[in-house]
């Protein structure tokens, strides 16, 4: 409880934060001689605002304890009497008044910090289509996507996680078209959460996965506003979390990793090309080193004769078995990968020509690989970039593909086919089957929006495995 | 549980399987023909491997073979393509076999009997080429390499290929072979290569290099059950082609005839190409006697006219429709008539198409088959179609503006 006293108040607060540096506790006294005392986080709050619509009215002008809130112009002013809240929201960046002589404190917002400017996020570049991106700050990401859904149906709840942390964090949907089951499931994975910290959205994604260890992520996520309302309006769920500008998406179906926010702002013709390339590199990915191994090993008679000819040429003379060859590719080429992305732009440059002439060219020529392998790597690769949702799924499974095409051949790569199926088909996400709408089959979403992209007055219903009302998204303009 | 018995599995299904069949490509030697001969009463595998250096970007420039020649002898097939690793660093690999070629004499002595081993080893490809190198030993005719082909066996197998163009050649690949062997009421035919003395070009002298020789594919390997009994010549092969329905391309050449009949006229010839081709062989039994029908469609366009005939007359194309077709029932009569007399085989699969039409009569005279077909009368029917005339109508000589 607020004591009357300021001084017993300032020592209590200076307690909780242990004294800490940052805290700026400052007693001064009205021109009416009334004794006030204001806290807050050094940093967190706008100076020119606390000096002139907070102090200097004071200063001047507070003759009566209860007519306060007439002086200081802010709307946002709340009065607070249990000391454990005032700590809190001291440490969300608010300004803690006390007057001498009551039982409660002021907690005014005036808090401003510096933010990053909204910018076109590096992961989702788009031609077409909006360029913003989300920011570290969940207050203006919140904004992006209201001005996208300016609807009062679009409605968020506030969550505060991590006892250290405290991380602001909010769940966003539409009512009347979210599932409700979903957002049940949500909540109640959220309140379960109780750990330390939350740092990034990424925690938050491991806490309340259906399946942490499985190979493919069952929550998706987004950078772009866009992206985040079209998901909302099917009836998914999207979590805001402060401090990053990456918002989880739930539930997610494994096919959206071969969609793209484009792919609905351009003519439906490309956009099915776009998703019938993004399904071919899915495989091309996943098993091309594979079967290159395979073949090489066990099935030389079903390779081309002149290609087997040209292929035994070019293995002439390389130290190392198949299999291995392949292995030294695929590191190489994802230590390229991790260093051009760690390193500052200006050497990331630096590494990726050397990389790639020592990927391409050296090697080669020195005899350690054949040139073929380099080339079925690097297509491996190229084709993962097409589908960065699934990318670093699609490492491991090639290397699981690898291995077992070196051990059993095609034999392998099929027992690998199977289980990798069967594993991601059985997935759920938020009580949602993941393998919609290839496994439960769906011929409507099959024909409309999976390996191809139907035209928008042909999308007559939401996605039927999100849904469990509400289910027609439009009245189409034309009818046959 | 589930997933220890999963784990289980899984674990079983890798490391049981192994890699007891892994072979890197650098293990091999990729051959792509093999030849069969009979010495000293063994067989003698010749067999023509591809030295993969030659394709690589080191090897341009620096005159590196692009195959090597192995040979191996032994009682058995298997013997003999062991014997090689006696001599040869790397292993046959046989799967890619374009062509296999037998020697005269071992296809006289039963090619079926003696290639027990080829069917049984998983390594071998049936679709291979069947050809019997006439008058000579299939390592003579081996090596050869006349064409722009790097690889002599690609230039081996190219020209069997190019029956699309030319039917004169046996296209025959083993497993038709096979199939053609088993049939009842049927004998198998196979291709056939020759060596023979490279034609001089413009007569400018040879430059001593070892294109002295080239081999040609005319003609077809006519077999008696699994021996080898003689050969046809060109044209013969080509009838053959067509009652068997293997004609997939080729020209048809024939007498003009040209509007106004004159002695000089009557060398003139016109060829049509042909577009498509269907044939149905029938057999029919009248008054106890055997008769051989074909019937023969055809598609095709005019390729050239030496004569003076003008295509764009309806009744013109008639006439050159009647001459080709007369040329084509004249071309398969003879031939017909002289496999009846000189081999007296049905190498056509007749005796299928009477198995299937009478199979009650079949089972009395299956033993004498070969004796009715010799004797039986051969009826044609060609009908041919012109679709096309080409480019122009009249004779290039005819057009002249007034």
């Amino acid at each position: 409880m607020v004591s009357k006293d300021i001084k017993v108040n300032k020592e209590k607060i200076l307690t909780c934060f242990h004294y800490t540096s940052d805290l700026t506790t400052y007693e001064f006294e009205s021109n009416y001689g009334i004794k006030m005392l204001i806290c807050y986080i050094e940093g967190f709050i706008d100076r020119k605002i606390l000096n002139d619509d907070i102090l200097k009215p004071l200063v001047l002008g507070l003759k009566d304890r209860e007519k306060i809130r007439q002086l200081i112009f802010s709307p946002k002013i709340e009065e607070e009497i249990l000391f454990e809240n005032i700590v809190d929201e001291l440490s969300h960046g608010k300004l803690a008044i006390f007057v001498d002589g009551e039982e409660k404190a002021y907690l005014v917002e005036i808090s401003s910090w510096e933010k990053r400017s909204i910018e076109q996020p590096g992961a989702e570049a788009v031609v077409r289509g909006p360029k913003e991106g989300f920011i570290e700050d969940i207050a203006v990401n919140k904004v992006l996507l209201r001005r996208i859904i300016r609807s009062n149906n679009l409605v968020f709840e506030n969550y505060k996680l991590g006892q250290q942390s405290k991380k602001a964090v909010s769940i966003a949907y539409v009512k009347g078209v979210v599932n409700e089951d979903v957002l049940e499931e949500v909540r109640r994975r959220l309140s379960k959460i109780n750990i330390d910290a939350i740092l990034e959205s990424g925690n938050i994604e491991e806490l309340i996965e259906d399946k942490p260890m499985g190979l493919f992520s069952t929550i998706s996520n987004a950078e772009k506003p866009d992206v985040v309302a079209a998901k909302i309006l099917e009836g998914r769920v999207a979590i805001f979390t402060d401090g990053t500008p990456h918002v989880l998406i739930v539930p997610k179906l494994f096919i959206e990793g071969l969609q793209t926010s484009e792919d609905y702002y351009i003519r439906p013709h490309y956009a099915s090309v776009l998703r019938f390339l993004r399904t071919l590199s899915l495989f091309i990915s996943i098993f091309l080193p594979g079967i290159f191994i395979a073949l090489q090993l066990y099935h030389q008679e079903m390779i081309p004769t002149t290609l087997l000819i040209s292929a035994a040429g070019a293995r002439e003379g390389v130290p190392l078995p198949a299999v291995l060859e392949v292995f030294i590719m695929i590191i190489a080429l994802e230590l390229t990968k991790e260093s051009g992305l760690r390193l500052p732009k200006s050497i990331g440059m630096t590494v990726s020509i050397v990389g790639a002439l020592i990927l391409g060219q050296a090697a080669v020529q020195a005899g350690i690989v054949s040139g073929l392998t380099v080339i079925v790597v690097s297509i491996a690769a190229i084709a993962e970039f097409t589908i960065p949702d699934l990318a670093n799924a699609l490492v491991i499974a090639r290397i699981v593909i690898i291995v077992l095409a070196g051990f059993a051949g095609i034999y392998g790569i099929t027992i690998g086919f199977i289980i990798m199926a069967v594993h991601t088909l059985s997935l759920e996400s938020f009580g949602v089957a993941y393998g919609w709408p290839i496994a439960p089959r769906d011929w409507e979403g099959l024909r409309k929006d999976t390996f191809t992209r139907a035209p928008i007055w042909k999308m007559v219903f939401r996605p039927k495995v999100l849904q469990n009302y509400n289910y027609r998204r439009q009245v189409p303009p034309r009818k046959k | 549980m589930k997933r220890k018995i999963l784990t289980t599995i899984l674990a079983t299904i890798i490391f049981l399987t192994g890699c007891w069949d892994a072979r890197e490509l650098n293990e091999l030697g990729i051959s792509l023909v093999i030849g069969f001969d009979i010495e000293d009463d063994k067989v003698l595998i010749t067999a023509e491997i591809i030295n993969p250096v030659y394709s690589s970007e080191e090897a341009k420039g620096d005159q590196i073979q692009s195959v090597e020649y192995v040979q191996g002898i032994g009682n058995t097939i298997l013997e003999a393509s062991r014997d090689i690793t006696l001599k040869f660093d790397r292993r046959l690999f046989i799967s890619h076999n374009k062509v296999v070629i037998f020697g005269e004499e071992f296809a006289k002595r039963g090619l079926v009997k003696n290639i027990d081993q080829l069917l049984r080893e998983r390594e071998h490809r049936e679709t291979a080429k069947v050809l019997i190198a006439k008058g000579a030993k299939a390592y003579e005719v081996m090596g050869i390499s006349s064409g722009v082909e790097q690889i002599p066996a690609n230039y081996i197998a190219e020209i069997v290929n190019n029956i699309k163009y030319n039917p004169k050649t046996g296209d025959v690949n083993f497993i038709q072979f096979l199939k053609h062997y088993y049939h009842e009421g049927r004998h198998p035919v196979a291709g056939v290569v020759e060596k023979k003395s490279k034609d001089e070009i413009n007569k400018v002298g040879n430059d001593g290099s070892d294109k002295d020789y080239e081999l040609t594919t005319l003609g077809m390997a006519v077999f008696k059950g699994d021996k080898l009994v003689g050969y046809l010549n060109g044209n013969d092969t080509k009838s053959v082609n067509f009652i068997l329905n293997k004609i997939r391309g080729g020209i048809i050449t024939f007498p003009t005839p040209s509007e106004n009949q004159e002695a000089e006229n009557l060398r003139d010839f016109s060829s049509t190409v042909i577009i498509e081709n269907k044939t149905k062989r029938d057999v029919e039994i009248i008054d106890n006697k055997v008769i051989l029908k074909a019937k023969i469609n055809l598609k095709t366009s005019m390729g050239e006219i030496i004569g003076d005939v003008d295509v764009s007359n309806t009744e013109n194309i008639k006439k050159m429709e009647d001459a080709c077709s007369k040329a084509i029932e004249e071309g398969i009569s003879l031939a017909v008539k002289r496999v009846q007399e000189e081999f007296k085989v049905d190498i056509f699969g007749f005796g299928v198409e009477f198995h299937k039409k009478y199979p009650d009569k079949w089972k009395e005279i299956r033993d004498d088959w070969d004796q009715i077909f010799s004797e039986a009368e051969f009826q044609i029917n060609v009908n041919t179609k012109i679709i096309r005339t080409g480019l122009i109508n009249t004779p290039l000589f005819k057009i002249k503006v007034k």
